[in-house]
């Protein structure tokens, strides 16, 4: 049995990500732990009076409602899901996380047009994971046919 | 003139002994008479746009002697008293007035100016007015100014980095420049220090700590839950109170605290409507923009034309608020329409977990703190409004507000001093000393001529072009440092405008300035935050998306705004 950890966040397009992750633990029966990492480096832009502990708190709030309602949906999958909520650096926590939770796949969630993050950036940056971790890593859904766990 | 000799127009020649008769008059001195001591000369010192010279050099000279036998220096509004300290014998008498990036300006008496010297004990002679000098360091400045507001725009360095660097660069100048030429020298430290007004820096401070305790009691998010329940799934209704709340909360408070904390919240309750967040986040952001501008301590920039102008909360609240409330009225409409279809289309509900989950956030986190912080700040909302007849400063309320945080509320000195921001703090002493060396050095006096040779002396026109060159600019730079330097800009032009002195080119300088940060993304701190916490949550504001929201809503309240100045004032 793997275990498959799906970054996330909670916009339209995350929810493609989830149901594909939901989709791929019941192919491979695998365990699925949804991941989302937050920083507060918006704060910079604020030029008044700032509770870092404050927004932090509100910050995790939000992260532990978005994840909820992933591993709802994974539920009324049929399929059992938990998350993990971290604070830090997207690459580093993702990669420690992936180590640290001994996945056997890390999705990713494919960059929408928009995306300053364009989706020939993320197929560099999950190779170079791939390589630290010995983790495969795909993106959802370019990459999902073509891995197996 | 060898010309004029080959001439034999006859006018030639008498034109020739006219000047000539002229220049031998101004020659003859009058004899010698006794000037007595303690006798003087005094009067005022102005530029060309009438702000009064302060610290202008004044000599007194007689009998073309090279040393004065009096000095002085004008005060700030521009008076000076030259005071003969012993009798002198006197056939001629001049005054030079000198002052860096002014011509040197010299006053002798006319024949009857110097007889009514010889009567009065002190002679009031008529103003001076002072010829601006253009010259290396009024380039530099600029340069420096305007490469300030360049990478406090493309955020190359922090702001507060920006304006200190921009500050030391003035300093270098003006003081190591002045070692090789004069025209580079911009001002002392002591001269620039007096730019610094101490009182938005306390009135920030104050209320940076009033406002970090309220922060911490949850209300804004049970706020924000509260509209939620009792909007009872009318999502039009939802957005609506949520706007209220923003606005109102901004204009107490601040709008990008409250933004801060209520977005995580608002981005939930959107989710468990089953629609879109960003159309109610949006609006609320919209909405809490619009809000601040309604007090004197709903933004910073109303913060600094407050103290500049000497205007208190309760200007603000007769000649603005009302304004503000009818902007607000049509941006709500606009988000009605704007949204319409998102606002009516049946969304899913929460799961009850989910639901308590979201009540779970939306709960009050600390009562205590919020019944004891909520009694100091009606207190000090109470002192915002009585100050004036009980000749209290808002900046003296809001430090009296804070001291009653820390001595009741949260007695942590520690914790309630990093809730300080310093930084900025420190950008607006190193922006007021940026903005003073460029007020120094006549640019903003160039710009006001500009603008008054552009639009005349008719307050309409002056009125309109502050408001809405304000709001444009105010999109595409920051509004704080653009109005500083506005401020003594809005202050010559209130002088030289008829109808202008009810201040209100002030509140149409605020109406620009804080309304045309509804324009782009970039247009104030409030949006930049929201936008950080939306796209950690999933959902982008990109730069585009914000304009076909942001613009309409900017040209809207800002047309309404305006409306209300010309219809208040006008």
């Amino acid at each position: 049995m793997g275990k498959i950890l799906c970054a996330t966040r909670g916009g339209e397009a995350s929810i493609r990500t989830q149901n594909a992750a939901i989709n791929k633990a019941r192919e491979t029966a695998s365990e699925l732990i949804f991941f989302y990492v937050y920083d507060v480096e918006f704060m910079a832009h604020a030029k008044y009076a700032l509770r870092s502990d404050v927004v932090t708190d509100e910050m995790e709030r939000m992260a532990e409602f978005l994840m909820s309602m992933a591993v709802e949906r994974a539920k009324e999958q049929g399929i059992n899901a938990h998350y993990t909520i971290r604070q830090g650096r997207f690459v580093d926590e993702l990669a420690a996380a992936a180590e640290e939770e001994q996945a056997t796949l890390v999705i990713l969630g494919r960059p929408e047009e928009e995306n300053v993050f364009k989706l020939e950036h993320l197929r560099e940056l999950t190779e170079r994971l791939q390589t630290e971790t010995g983790i495969p890593f795909c993106i959802m859904p370019d990459h999902l046919t073509d891995q197996s766990i | 003139m060898s010309k004029l000799f080959r001439t034999k127009n006859p006018a030639s020649y008498l034109a020739l002994v006219l000047i000539l008769g002229l220049w031998l008059a101004r020659q003859i001195q009058p004899p010698p008479v006794a000037l007595a001591s303690g006798r003087g000369v005094a009067g005022h010192v102005f530029d060309g746009q009438g702000e009064p010279v302060i610290d202008a050099d004044l000599k007194l000279y007689i009998n073309k002697e090279d040393r004065p036998v009096a000095k002085t220096r004008s005060q700030p509004d521009g008076a000076y008293l030259l005071v003969l300290p012993e009798a002198q014998t006197a056939s001629y008498v001049r005054v030079e007035v000198e002052r860096p990036h002014f011509k040197l300006h010299v006053w002798t008496p006319d024949g009857a100016e110097f007889a009514a010297l010889l009567e009065e004990d002190t002679f009031v002679t008529h103003d001076i007015i002072m010829e601006r000098r253009i010259v290396a360091s009024f380039w530099i400045t600029a340069a420096i100014f305007i490469g300030m507001l360049a990478i406090i725009a493309t955020e190359r360095l922090h702001n507060t980095v920006a304006a200190l660097l921009a500050m030391v660069l003035i300093f270098g100048v003006s003081l190591l420049g002045e070692i090789f030429s004069p025209d580079l020298f911009i001002f002392t430290f002591d001269q620039a220090i007096e730019y610094v007004d101490f009182e938005v820096i306390f009135l920030l401070l104050g209320m940076m700590i009033v406002i970090g305790v309220i922060e911490e009691t949850g209300i804004f998010q049970w706020l924000a839950f509260q509209a939620y329940r009792l909007s009872r799934g009318k999502v039009w209704l939802l957005s609506m109170i949520l706007m209220s709340i923003t606005a109102i909360a901004s204009a107490l408070l601040d709008n990008v605290t409250t933004m801060l904390l209520i977005t995580p919240i608002i981005l939930e309750i959107a989710l468990a409507a089953g629609i879109n967040p960003l159309s109610l986040v949006l609006p609320a952001l919209l909405s809490a923009n619009v809000g601040g501008l309604a007090t004197l301590v709903g933004t910073p920039v109303n913060i600094m034309i407050g103290s500049f102008v000497g205007l208190d909360f309760n200007d603000f609240v007769v000649h603005l608020t009302p304004g503000v409330l009818m902007a607000l009225l049509g941006l709500m409409v606009f988000v009605q329409l704007r949204y319409w279809k998102e606002y009516h289309t049946v969304g899913g509900g929460l799961s009850p977990a989910l639901m308590k989950q979201l009540e779970e956030n939306g709960r009050i986190r600390d009562p205590l703190k919020l019944r004891k912080g909520g009694i100091v700040f009606g207190v000090l909302l109470l002192l915002f409004v009585l100050g004036e007849p009980l000749h209290l400063p808002p900046t003296i309320s809001a430090i009296a507000g804070a001291v009653a945080m820390l001595l009741w509320v949260n007695p942590d000195i520690r914790e309630m001093m990093s809730v300080v921001d310093w930084t900025t703090l420190v950008f607006f002493i190193g922006l007021f000393v940026v903005v003073g060396a460029v007020q120094e050095v006549g640019i903003l006096a160039v710009i006001a001529d500009g603008i008054v040779g552009m639009v005349g002396t008719s307050l309409m026109a002056s009125l309109l072009s502050i408001v809405w060159i304000a709001a444009l600019l105010s999109g595409m730079i920051d509004n704080i440092p653009f109005a500083a330097a506005m401020l003594p800009i809005v202050k010559l032009l209130t002088r030289i405008i008829p109808g202008a002195e009810s201040n209100v080119l002030y509140y149409g300088l605020a109406i620009g300035a804080d309304l045309g940060g509804n324009s782009s993304l970039i247009g104030s701190s409030a949006n930049l935050v929201v936008a950080g916490i939306t796209e950690r949550a999933g959902y982008r504001i990109t730069f585009r998306k914000f304009l076909k929201v942001g613009i309409p809503a900017m040209a809207i309240t800002t047309a309404i705004g305006s409306l209300w100045l010309i219809i208040h004032f006008i």
